[in-house]
């Protein structure tokens, strides 16, 4: 009984009392189906109020694209599409594993279901581990919101008129140059990761040491379920972290060099000319105001799922689900389905304009 | 049943009128209520700390209105004014009237008029509550920094500077408190989606539940925008990140949209409610059907849509397009239909009905009175050329505490009467109660009725001083002000005496049709253990009053006294 759990004195649980003994019932249900629709109504309307929340952040991208397409063109350029396509694809395979798990617990599938959650959880913890690279990125590169940005030209100052020069010279040499500006701001970049990862590697540890310690003992399925979550979550970011450094590491050796030095080689002199009188747009910040805003607030979303979710997996520990009562899981599913969506919408809206 | 039942009742076959152990008393202890999930006793902490929120919203007021006795200073600097009228406001609009009639008086009234045992869901309700406390903290935060003086509608670029903690504070104490009404909203839709009685189909539901119905799905539609725009602003204010602060390309009339966006519907959670209440009062208290039950019902839901495609009147000198004005003001208008629709039906319903004037009915009528005025001086401001002279002046504040804090607290004071047997056991004094009323009434219409005066002269609103021929309508003003403090405070006061000294309340003293008249007051801690049978809740024929109980019975009760069955479906004597 919900009521009677918390309420010290049981004097009023009174007669309907006898009428069901049944704990997954709470007190003021008739029926379990009654009980189901009523949660499932109110995750439905919990949804439409996310949607609002974020529609506040879409409006502002309408207004201000609308108002300001050459910074939306301008300033998506310094996204890296496929980092975030990697995530997007992430996100897309832990929404087909929830599901997955939702059926699970309709037919009674506990080890199934709790397959599928611990590979939903750990989906997450990789997307935030992708995303904690690519902020720390942005941050070294000053593509910060409007009150920190720093413009990029502050280093392709550097590296245009080098770009230019080498073509005039042929001389690869201030190539090179660009690639080491670059190739130190990455390094500060992974510097700065070092000390997530750093703490990540002892949170596995830590929480590997403990999980085995408990794993088999019946009194404390809680404590091992959480320390499992949060081994989980840890090994998703660090694989997050590492994936994206590790991309951006080879893609950066190869790219660049590959195709960049090719077209300062064959364009004409006038076309790197032109290149350079392109103007940074005057607001430009306000793009990574967009990002920053719509991007965090989705991830805190998918931070509020992750603890969701982790609460599922220690009750599906505890074999709370049945049959019959599956409430719970299938309207977090919901919930992650939605956060899926909204980065099925911020993908293209951010990271392909143009 | 273990309980202990104490009925009034000299013949076992009336239904349970009072009980001894109900909702208020069956556990003790400061955990059983800081803890509990009886929405009964979460509607009785919410109606607590709506009226401290009343009565220090309203010493804010009674200071301003004391400081504006003369154009010079009297009590406070130009500053500390600031900061109190935007307390004022932001106290009296985000803690009392919004939460108010919904979240005080629907959680105790919403699952009981339902025949229900709870809320859909308990928890989130009591969630819900500690949002509430949460965000009045933060409030009263905002209150000790210091420094909070931009109005209660935050506009940019007041709101992003330097030295800003107390905006900071006040903004997340909005965002919370959005939180608390959404999952408000969110629980009453539900309820009344799932956990209907048998035979209560949507078209005979009572107007209350319509309305709230209705201010619910505001609620929810509304109050997301709000906490992301608040959200933005705290970003805002502590990120810089350009979005409304125009020193950085943002766009300061991009946030008088998206505030307006929620805040104008946020009215209509304030006033829905309140007309929801007036639906119940003036048919129970003419004891008499409801005219034009679906009309009133449809109403309801026709303000909630109307009242989203309105915002752009707020902003009709804030540079919009003449376009998107004409529209906004052509919208506006409007809404006076369904408004209309309301207030004649309720005259109709009071038409040869056997009207008593009990306190909840002089409560409803003042409504009535007010409501009508204060729809009808909104037509002024929704008229462009005419809102253009008043924009920005007394006549817009005496306009929106018409409708505002006039209707919305009649309808709450109302309510509070018209329940206050069932919520508290108890009869309150008749006599105070109208005494009482008459102060309310003549102290609201003396403070505000010279504002629109004052207004259409030329003044502005938020300004610490004024010219010296204002003089005598803000001492009127003023002295209203005073009036209707007085008369609160004598409302509490009688309220909180029958609490010791009330005679027990019958279950059913003013003769209602709807459940919440068949259950005991106060009710048992479940309501009903078993759903009851729900028919018209406004065929007051059903009910006929009796001498010995001292209120009304069910009509198959009084005529033989051979235990046919009741429809109370508690007759466990």
């Amino acid at each position: 009984m919900n009521t009677a759990a918390t309420t010290p004195t049981d004097e009023h649980a009174d007669s309907h009392d006898h009428e069901h003994h049944d704990p997954r019932l709470a007190h003021h249900f008739d029926s379990h189906q009654q009980q189901f629709d009523t949660g499932k109504l109110g995750i439905w309307l919990f949804l439409v109020t996310e949607v609002l929340f974020f529609s506040g952040l879409f409006g502002f991208y309408a207004v201000y694209r609308s108002l300001h397409p050459e910074v939306f063109l301008y300033a998506s350029q310094f996204l890296d599409t496929v980092l975030g396509a990697a995530n997007t694809i992430v996100l897309l395979f832990s929404s087909l594993t929830m599901a997955w798990g939702v059926r699970c617990a309709q037919l009674g599938q506990t080890k199934g279901l709790l397959t599928c959650l611990v590979i939903t959880l750990a989906c997450a913890a990789i997307f935030l581990g992708v995303k904690s690279f690519e902020y720390t990125e942005k941050a070294h590169h000053g593509l910060l919101w409007a009150g920190m940005y720093q413009s990029p030209e502050h280093h392709e100052a550097a590296a245009v008129p080098a770009a230019a020069g080498a073509v005039e010279s042929g001389d690869h040499g201030a190539a090179h140059a660009d690639d080491h500006s670059d190739d130190a701001l990455f390094e500060k970049t992974k510097h700065t990761l070092s000390y997530m990862t750093t703490v990540l590697w002892a949170v596995i540890l830590l929480s590997g040491i403990g999980l085995a310690a408990l794993f088999k003992n019946p009194n404390q399925k809680t404590m091992a379920a959480v320390l499992g979550c949060v081994l989980i979550s840890a090994i998703g970011l660090q694989l997050g972290a590492y994936a994206s450094i590790g991309y951006h590491h080879f893609g950066h050796a190869a790219e660049p060099t590959a195709q960049e030095i090719e077209m300062a080689e064959t364009v004409p002199a006038e076309y790197a000319k032109q290149k350079e009188k392109i103007p940074e747009p005057k607001l430009a910040g306000t793009f990574f105001s967009v990002y920053f805003c719509m991007t965090g607030l989705h991830a805190i979303h998918i931070i509020g799922g992750m603890i969701a979710i982790s609460w599922l997996i220690v009750r599906t520990v505890h074999g709370a689900f049945t049959t019959y009562y599956f409430g719970a899981v299938d309207f977090i599913g919901l919930y992650w389905h939605l956060v899926d969506l909204i980065w099925i919408y911020l993908f293209p809206l951010l990271y392909l304009i143009n | 049943m273990a309980t202990v039942v104490d009925s009034s009742d000299p013949k076992s076959n009336y239904p349970i009128q009072y009980r001894e152990l109900n909702y208020l008393n069956c556990s003790k202890g400061w955990k059983s209520w800081f803890f509990t999930l009886d929405h009964k006793r979460i509607g009785i902490m919410y109606l607590m700390g709506v009226t401290v929120s009343f009565f220090l919203g309203g010493l804010f007021a009674m200071l301003l209105r004391t400081e504006l006795l003369s154009p010079a200073k009297i009590l406070m600097g130009p500053d500390t004014y600031n900061q109190m009228f935007t307390l004022h406001g932001a106290i009296m609009t985000f803690l009392v009237i919004i939460p108010g009639v919904p979240a005080a008086i629907g959680n105790i009234i919403l699952p009981v008029m339902l025949g229900a045992k709870d809320v859909a869901f308990p928890r989130m309700n009591l969630g819900s509550f500690y949002l509430w406390m949460f965000g009045a903290t933060f409030f009263l935060a905002a209150l000790v920094i210091g420094g909070l003086d931009t109005g209660w509608t935050f506009y940019t670029p007041y709101s992003v500077r330097e030295n800003n903690a107390s905006i900071i504070a006040a903004l997340l104490g909005v965002f919370v408190l959005g939180f608390s009404s959404i999952f408000t909203g969110l629980n009453f839709i539900v309820t009344i989606h799932t956990m209907r009685p048998p035979g209560m189909t949507w078209f005979k539901m009572p107007l209350f539940l319509w309305a709230l119905y209705a201010t619910a799905l505001i609620q929810i539609l509304a109050t997301p925008v709000l906490g992301i725009t608040g959200l933005l602003l705290i970003v805002e204010n502590v990120f810089r990140i350009g979005i409304f602060d125009p020193s950085l390309g943002g766009d300061p009339v991009l946030f008088q949209h998206f505030f307006w966006f929620y805040s104008h519907p946020a009215v209509y959670v304030m006033i829905l409610p309140a007309m929801g209440v007036i639906s119940e009062v003036i048919a129970v208290h003419s004891r008499k059907h409801i005219f034009g039950y679906r009309f009133i019902a449809y109403s309801s839901i026709a303000i909630a849509i109307f009242g989203f495609l309105v915002w752009g009147h707020h902003m009709f000198v804030s540079g919009q397009s003449k376009v998107v004005a004409v529209i906004f003001s052509a919208i506006t208008f409007s809404v006076s239909i369904p408004s209309a629709i309301k207030v004649f039906n309720w005259l109709t319903t009071m038409y040869k009905g056997s009207i008593r004037f009990t306190t909840a009915m002089c409560y409803g009528l003042s409504f009535l009175f007010i409501f009508a005025i204060g729809g009808l001086t909104g037509l002024f401001l929704a008229t462009l050329a005419t809102d253009v002279h008043l924009h920005d002046t007394y006549f817009v504040v005496a306009h929106f505490h018409y409708v505002m804090m006039g209707s919305s607290l009649m309808g709450l004071f109302a309510a509070v009467h018209h329940w206050w047997p069932k919520i508290s056991g108890k009869m309150f004094s008749e006599f105070w109660g109208r005494i009482a009323c008459l102060g309310v009434f003549l102290g609201f219409n003396l403070t505000f009725f010279p504002q629109f005066m004052l207004g259409t002269r030329g003044m502005p609103r938020r300004y610490y001083t004024y010219l010296p021929e204002f003089q005598e309508l803000h001492v009127l003003s003023s002295m209203g002000a005073y009036l209707l403090g007085i008369s609160s405070a004598l409302m509490v006061a009688t309220l909180v005496y029958s609490i010791y000294r009330g005679k027990k309340a019958p279950a059913n003293p003013w003769g209602g049709a709807s459940l919440e008249w068949q259950c005991s007051s106060p009710p048992p801690h479940n309501n009903f253990d078993h759903p009851p049978l729900a028919g018209d809740p406004y065929v007051m024929e059903s009910v006929v009053y009796n001498e010995e109980i001292g209120g009304f019975v069910p009509a198959e009760c009084q005529g033989d006294n051979n235990g046919s069955g009741t429809a109370a479906g508690e007759k466990e004597v």
